[in-house]
Parts: C-alpha cells; sequence; structure tokens
C-alpha cells in the first residue's frame, strides 16, 4: 500500500504571512489540524492546531497574538514524504518522530498530506471485514513454503482468502490470521491441523493423526 | 390461531452429501410430530417465481442462479459466491430456494390476513443471503422477502435473530430502513462467520438505532445469553412497539454444534423460546412468525425445533423420545441420539473462564443499550 492510495490530494495551505486567527478559521471551516505553509510554491513549514492554541494560551509564559504571521511560529524544516513511499515507512517517521501529519512531496511540488488518520484508515483497511467470511488463526514454522502449504490446503477445499495478517512470534514462529470466505471453518480446522499446522482458532481441534 | 407451513419439497434444498446443510434436519422434526400424532393441518406453501424476489434480489442475480439451477452457465458465478465450498452449485437450486421463499412469505401473508396470530415456518431462516451474494448456505433471502411484504402491510416489524451467526443478509437489506428494527444475538465476529455484527453497527438514516447487535463470547454458557436477551430485546420491544415480531430461530447456538462455539442446552433453548413468547404477547400484539435456521448437529436441531413447536402450540413437552423412531432414526443418521427429548444434565465439562466471560457479555449489552437507547425518544 502506497502513500498515494491512502493521502489526500492538493491540501489547503497558508502563506508565512497568514495570520495565527486566520489560519485557525480556515482549520476550523474545513475541519482539519494541520497547514502545510508555502512561499511561492516551496513548502516552507507547517503549523497545527496544536502549535496554535499553545501559542496562544493565556497558559504559556508569554502568548502570542493572534495576529502573528505563522512564519514566525511555523515548523521547519518540514519532514515529508513521497507519493511512492510505502506507508508503512511514513509510519514509522510518523511515530518516531511523534508528529501527526507529513506532507507529500513529488518533483519538488507539494502533492498531498497524510495524517495519522489516514494510517488509521489504512488499518481498517488491512484488517476489515468487507466479505462474509470466517477467521483462521495459526501458527507457521518461519521457513520457506509453509504459508503456501497452508493456502495450497484452502484452495484445495474451495475456500478463497479474502485477507492475511501476519506478525512475528517468538523462537521462529509467525502467527498468521487469515479471513477465509467460509462458514465451515470450524469443520475444516481439523484437516489443517491434521496437516501439521498449529491452530490456533478455532481452539479446541485435536488432530486424528 | 396458530398455523404450521412446510413442504416436503424443503429437502430439495440439498446442497449435496457432505455438505452441513442437510435436509435431514427439518425432516427428523417433522417425522417425529408424526410420530407424536401432532402431523396435521400443515399448510403447504408454492414456490414464489423469480420475479417475486425482485424486492430484495438484483435481477442478474436472480438470473444467475437460475441459469446455474438448470445446468447452464454464468460466467459471473464467484462474484455472486456461486460454486464455493458452503454454496456449491445443484441441479434445482433455484427453485428449492424459492419454495423455501414461498414458506415464509406465506406466513407473512397468513399473518396479515389475519387468519393466525403465530405461524412456524419449518423451513427458511436463510439470514446470510445478499441482495446480489450466495453466502453461508443461503441463497435468497426469504426473510427480507417476507419482511418486505409485512412493511407494504403498514405493519412495524421487528426481527430477532437467534442463529449463532450474526444476520448480515437482512440487516444490510433494511439498514436504513425505519420500519424494520432487527436484534442479533451471536457469537462475536471476531471469531465466527461472517465477522460482523458488532455493537456499533446500529442502523443508518432513519434506520438508526434500530439495528441491534450483542456479540457474544465463544463458549457463553445459557444464563449469560438469556440475561442479555431480557437486558437489551424487552425495553427495544417497548420502544418500538411493532405489529408483529419475526424470529430466525436458528439451533446452532447448542453446544453440541460442529461449526460454532456457544454452550446453549435444550433447557436453555426451552426457557428462551418462553421468554420470546411471553414478549411476543406482551409486546408485539400476540403476532409472531417463526422460522428455523442454522443448526448442524443432527442429533440436536430436531429436538431443539421440536420444543419449539411444543411450547408454540402449548403441548407438554414428552420426557423420552418414542423408542421406535428413535431407533429408525439412529440407524439413518448412523449417530446416537439421546432417549430423551432434553439434553442429559451436566451436559458439557464446565468452561473455564465462566464468570470473565459472563462479565464481557453483561458490559457488551450494557455498551449497546448506552449507544443506541438515547436515540429511542
Amino acid at each position: 500500500m502506497l502513500i498515494r492510495e491512502v493521502m489526500h490530494p492538493d491540501p489547503i495551505t497558508v502563506k508565512p504571512s497568514t495570520r495565527l486567527k486566520e489560519a485557525y478559521k480556515i482549520m476550523q471551516d474545513n475541519n482539519i489540524r494541520h497547514l502545510p505553509v508555502m512561499d511561492h510554491k516551496k513548502l516552507v513549514g507547517i503549523v497545527t492546531d496544536r502549535d496554535l492554541r499553545l501559542a496562544t494560551s493565556k497558559l504559556t509564559l508569554h502568548p502570542y497574538d493572534v495576529k502573528t504571521e505563522v512564519g514566525i511560529l511555523m515548523s521547519h524544516p518540514v519532514q515529508f514524504t513521497h507519493p511512492s513511499d510505502p506507508v508503512e515507512i511514513a509510519t514509522r517517521t510518523m511515530r518516531e518522530l511523534k508528529i501527526g501529519c507529513l506532507p507529500v512531496i513529488e518533483d519538488a511540488k507539494l502533492v498531498g498530506i497524510v495524517t495519522g488518520m489516514d494510517l488509521l484508515d489504512a488499518l481498517l483497511l488491512l484488517t476489515g471485514i468487507y466479505q462474509p467470511s470466517g477467521r483462521l488463526d495459526v501458527r507457521l514454522n518461519d521457513r520457506v513454503g509453509e504459508l503456501a502449504r497452508l493456502t495450497a490446503l484452502l484452495a484445495e477445499h474451495k475456500i478463497n482468502v479474502h485477507s492475511i495478517l501476519s506478525y512475528r512470534e517468538k523462537n521462529r514462529k509467525i502467527r498468521i490470521v487469515l479471513r477465509v470466505g467460509t462458514i465451515e471453518m470450524k469443520l475444516l480446522a481439523e484437516a489443517i491441523c491434521n496437516a501439521g499446522f498449529e491452530v490456533i482458532w478455532p481452539v479446541h481441534i485435536a488432530c486424528i493423526k | 390461531m396458530h398455523k404450521v407451513i412446510y413442504h416436503p419439497g424443503y429437502s430439495k434444498y440439498n446442497p449435496g452429501e457432505d455438505h452441513p446443510f442437510s435436509p435431514l434436519r427439518n425432516e427428523m422434526v417433522v417425522d417425529l410430530l408424526k410420530e407424536l400424532g401432532l402431523f396435521k393441518g400443515m399448510v403447504q406453501p408454492e414456490a414464489v417465481s423469480p420475479k417475486d424476489l425482485y424486492p430484495v434480489h438484483t435481477h442478474k442475480y436472480i438470473d444467475a442462479v437460475e441459469r446455474l439451477s438448470t445446468g447452464g452457465i454464468n460466467l459471473e458465478q464467484e462474484k455472486y459466491g456461486l460454486g464455493s465450498l458452503d454454496n456449491p452449485v445443484f441441479s434445482g437450486m433455484g427453485e428449492a430456494a424459492r419454495l423455501q421463499v414461498g414458506g415464509t412469505l406465506l406466513g407473512a401473508k397468513i399473518l396479515i390476513q389475519n387468519k393466525a396470530d403465530k405461524v412456524l415456518q419449518l423451513g427458511g431462516g436463510f439470514h446470510h443471503a445478499h441482495s446480489a451474494l450466495a453466502s453461508g448456505f443461503c441463497i435468497y433471502n426469504d426473510i427480507a422477502i417476507a419482511i418486505k411484504e409485512l412493511i407494504n402491510a403498514g405493519w412495524h416489524i421487528a426481527y430477532l435473530d437467534l442463529d449463532v451467526h450474526h444476520c448480515d443478509g437482512v440487516q444490510e437489506i433494511f439498514y436504513a430502513n425505519d420500519k424494520v428494527m432487527t436484534i442479533s444475538l451471536h457469537e462475536s465476529g471476531e471469531y465466527l462467520f461472517p465477522g460482523t455484527g458488532w455493537i456499533n453497527e446500529l442502523g443508518q438514516g432513519m434506520g438508526r438505532s434500530l439495528k441491534l447487535n450483542v456479540p457474544l463470547e465463544p463458549f457463553t454458557e445459557g444464563d449469560s445469553y438469556i440475561e442479555v436477551l431480557n437486558t437489551i430485546v424487552a425495553p427495544a420491544l417497548s420502544w418500538f412497539k411493532p405489529d408483529v415480531l419475526v424470529i430466525q430461530a436458528g439451533a446452532d447456538a447448542h453446544f453440541s454444534d460442529p461449526l460454532a462455539d456457544l454452550m446453549l442446552t435444550t433447557y436453555d433453548f426451552e426457557k428462551i423460546y418462553r421468554r420470546v413468547l411471553d414478549l411476543v404477547d406482551e409486546k408485539t400484539k400476540g403476532r409472531a412468525l417463526f422460522t428455523l435456521g442454522g443448526g448442524y448437529s443432527l442429533t440436536a436441531v430436531f429436538r431443539i425445533w421440536t420444543i419449539l413447536y411444543l411450547l408454540l402450540f402449548k403441548k407438554e413437552l414428552p420426557v423420552n423420545l418414542p423408542h421406535r423412531w428413535r431407533i429408525k432414526w439412529q440407524n439413518n443418521i448412523e449417530k446416537e441420539i439421546p432417549e430423551t427429548l432434553h439434553d442429559l444434565l451436566p451436559a458439557f465439562k464446565p468452561v473455564p473462564g465462566k464468570n470473565e466471560i459472563e462479565k464481557r457479555n453483561r458490559e457488551t449489552a450494557r455498551r449497546l443499550l448506552d449507544a443506541a437507547a438515547p436515540d429511542w425518544i
């Protein structure tokens, strides 16, 4: 999954000379939290609703005036990403820097923006249920051909696989969670168990070996 | 007045020898009722025509089913969920499915014409069928067709789904409809097919807070099931004031079911049916349409549905199954059938983590009520 699939194209932007209160109104009117700051088609900074609220809050020692220019307050240099970057790289960058969005730059031009919410949407898309399906949870040995052996078994039973999620466990094991197009998963779990797979769900399956 | 709907042709809905959806499931009920001298005055439905399905299914989907049913070819069968493990193509499936629809639709008409106030359709309950998708053994959604007929009579309909699987087809078809409340108790989609039926699936637009889902933990037992049923169903019906309750009485929440993980006994089913019948008298003008549904343990489902029949008709529940009948069917299905109508207790070893399961179910029901009830004004 690439950034271009989840980003918002043509984001709303402000100039360094935009006043804080104007920037805040733009955010409120458009229901957004991040504004890239552009100086003659060049990305020079970024400002968030949190920046604005913190800067102008009475709780801060020296609050900025609401007429201050965004250019004074904005964060820069800006971390950014490319439309062809994988979603997980952008996620890692955002997580490491603890930031909420990344502008998307292609050929030195701002083409989009991706936020934490877009990444949550991506997660929903990856884990969501868009076809009626049953769940199969297995622990595989971390070696060549194990997943192929499992999916071949499913194909043999005419079962379509709608989604696969996996994560690494200890001792060279991989957990695989599949959403599969059948109501009969519990009946089939036995066959999967008999083929030498460790079935986590459905539980209480005894191999008839 | 009570009526029972049945047609021997229901047995033609047969996806094959090794398929869990065996026609023996209904045949055993009917044969036992005959043996008990209760098989009288059943009403025989006719198959509806393909165009009677238009209110619910797309023309292209109906064409695909009917063509494949008569040996034809449809290049899009995969898209329609046909020819899969769950929904294999079988000869005559179109007409067999339309006969099942005919039965449930006839039940709705009997209620509308006031010829009876309680109807038991000894078939139907195909709640996974979508407008253009066969799924989970279901082809045509008989329940949705019958509910559309009830809507056209100007009624408000409450639908209660007791099948262990979420009623995704029925819910989707009426998701934005303000004349239909759907309530489904099922094993959580985290663990069981079809994966939907979460508490935040509350309906859309005018149908908001009229679609209620109670996803239950695996290994939920009867007491916890009945507790959440009481928490949700009574207040929901009190507010919605439906003219009729349609019940999908799937029997696959039984502990012996090979496809799912809930732990109800026949005693629990008896309690549930008694409670539902009380609710029908109190809250839905005494009108109810029961269909069958899932349930794949051949030694259990006929007992559960016979209990439903006997309770509905206010007959005594016999302790033992007729000996001759039991031996006959034991030979037929090659499985040991219990001597008694009810399960022998204790039916299973104590479930580990029972308290935790009950607590989670209680919280689920509470959260659902918190989310939906503010809209019931």
